[in-house]
């Protein structure tokens, strides 16, 4: 197989990235500790009927923290920790999957093997690295809001990974399996966004929505190259003049992102 | 059409047709994010009518709903505080066309139109040669990009127009003067690419900073479902700029356009 990768130009690449993604992290962790302050506030002023209403006041100073104005913050009525500790634990359970098949996928040689191309290797790697953080983040979370850490997979999609690894041939068929992961991990996020009790809990569920999103988008072009029998146009910097037309836009199919397939936010709840 | 490059194991013609089902796909999700937006579109023109709360109970009133931009912090010790700049929020709004949840309704249609602005200018250049040889990906990417940013900025004018708001057909930002000139210089793909991507990203990140601060469900989900969209976007350009596609773990807010950047008033 020819692998046309500058490998040193990707090591430089993939450098600066964890820099900026270290910038990131640093970001998100400041917003979660906001958030879990503003549930464990929330929690506390709903048995003070006098109290304002909850996450108003943290969640105002992280939004001013962040460079603008005020937020409209659940009342009491919305504001729901068992709901927002399933919706954290699912999330969770959803991640430790991901880097359980990642890791797995790793271990084939046509992914993290001799075979491998290199940018594929390369972007499992990394994206193997950001789910465990994503866990990270949500199970932290968990902890501080007084509930279980979830460190078991998803049981149900598990079960799917664990139906389809007898059937890989190849590694369209991991870049398959893991396009499946992704995209029920973001339509979950997304979903949240909607079903949880605080500003910055949206966020945050908003935040790494879109980096899962992004990591279907890849895989959806790269699935496109590998059963077109052109992996060696999987490469940085692509060689774009012979990418074919409608690689342009099979990575992001839809105009609005969908949610038919989230899980509920009780299904990878620690019972 | 004919298969341009016989070396590629798929034909141009099965992934266009590939491509017409994630159209379809498309459009069997439209409907879903339509009733979303109706929804939306409802609650804000009972806003507009004074009602004091809106039919799920979720959308607050117009005293509560501050513009963004005018309370740069509120902390949890000092509720009298944030009390008197909630209410000088709403008296600074008075009269204002676009308020509250709406104004940052107007601020999305307008990033869009930006977008939709910029893919235009692109294709136009592309099609003068200032470009230099645009690749064909390149040149499907741009206009299935622009139809998106269409379809959110018809999308979200659908709203205001619902609230009795003028809809904002082009782009009154204050940023939009020097992404033009900038369009205007880019003498490359990798320039507008770049230019593309500060876009796709500012619109992410936008839409990030509105889930936490639009009041509405439905404008909340609304901005929920648009934002992967944009990093997805934003992917593919990092990748055809040959940089790593998905470089942070997390979708910051630091690049979310402000409202104030607003011009329409």
């Amino acid at each position: 197989m020819h692998h046309p990768i500058d490998e040193r130009g990707l090591r430089e690449l993939l450098v600066e990235s964890d820099d900026l993604q270290s910038d990131a992290m640093r970001s998100a962790k400041r917003d979660l500790g906001d958030y879990v302050d503003a549930a464990l506030e929330a929690r506390s002023e709903s048995r003070d009927p006098g109290g304002q209403w909850p996450g108003w006041g943290r969640a105002g100073l992280a939004v001013g923290l962040a460079g603008a104005g005020t937020l409209l913050a659940a009342s009491p009525a919305f504001a729901d920790t068992a709901l927002d500790v399933q919706a954290l634990q699912t999330a969770a359970s959803l991640e430790n999957l991901a880097v359980a098949t990642y890791k797995t996928a790793l271990t084939l040689p046509f992914i993290g093997g001799a075979d491998a191309n290199g940018v594929v290797k390369a972007f499992a790697t990394k994206t193997m690295a950001q789910h465990t953080e994503h866990a990270q983040a949500f199970n932290g979370a968990v902890q501080k809001l007084g509930g279980k850490v979830q460190n078991d997979p998803n049981a149900k999609y598990a079960a799917v990974v664990q139906q389809a690894v007898p059937t890989i041939k190849g590694a369209g068929d991991v870049v398959a399996l893991a396009i499946s992961l992704e995209d029920v991990a973001a339509q979950t996020y997304t979903k949240n966004v909607g079903q949880v009790s605080t500003a910055e809990l949206r966020q945050l569920f908003a935040s790494v929505a879109g980096v899962e999103s992004q990591h279907k988008a890849i895989l959806l072009a790269v699935k496109a190259l590998l059963d077109g029998g052109a992996p060696q146009l999987i490469a940085l910097p692509p060689d774009a003049a012979k990418l074919p037309d409608a690689a342009g836009s099979v990575g992001f199919p839809d105009a609005f992102f969908p949610t038919d397939k989230a899980s509920p936010v009780e299904e990878g709840a620690v019972k | 059409m004919t298969d341009k490059r016989p070396e590629m194991g798929i034909t141009e013609r099965e992934l266009n047709a590939l491509t017409r089902d994630l159209d379809d796909l498309h459009q069997t999700t439209f409907p879903g994010v339509r009733g979303m937006l109706d929804e939306f579109s409802a609650n804000l023109a009972g806003l507009a009518r004074g009602a004091a709360k809106n039919r799920r109970g979720f959308l607050l009133g117009v005293g509560g709903a501050t513009t963004l931009g005018l309370v740069a912090a509120c902390s949890s010790s000092d509720k009298g505080a944030s009390t008197t700049s909630t209410t000088a929020a709403a008296s600074t709004a008075a009269g204002a066309t676009y308020e509250g949840d709406l104004k940052v309704v107007a601020l999305a249609a307008a990033l869009e139109n930006l977008a939709v602005t910029a893919y235009t200018g692109a294709l136009d250049a592309a099609g003068k040669g200032t470009l230099g040889t645009v690749p064909p990906a390149v040149g499907v990417f741009v206009q299935t990009a622009m139809k998106q940013h269409k379809d959110h900025s018809d999308a979200w004018n659908g709203v205001l127009s619902k609230a009795g708001k003028p809809t904002i057909t082009d782009a009154p930002l204050s940023i939009t003067a020097d992404q033009v000139k900038a369009l205007g210089e880019a003498k490359s793909v990798p320039d507008v690419a770049k230019l593309a991507l500060g876009l796709e990203q500012a619109a992410a990140e936008t839409y990030t900073f509105a889930t936490a601060n639009v009041g509405d469900a439905g404008g909340i989900m609304t901005a929920a479902t648009i934002q992967p969209v944009e990093t997805m976007h934003a992917a593919i350009l990092h990748f055809i700029l040959g940089e790593y596609p998905v470089p942070d773990s997390f979708i910051g807010v630091e690049k979310a356009v402000k409202p104030d950047v607003l011009l329409a008033k």
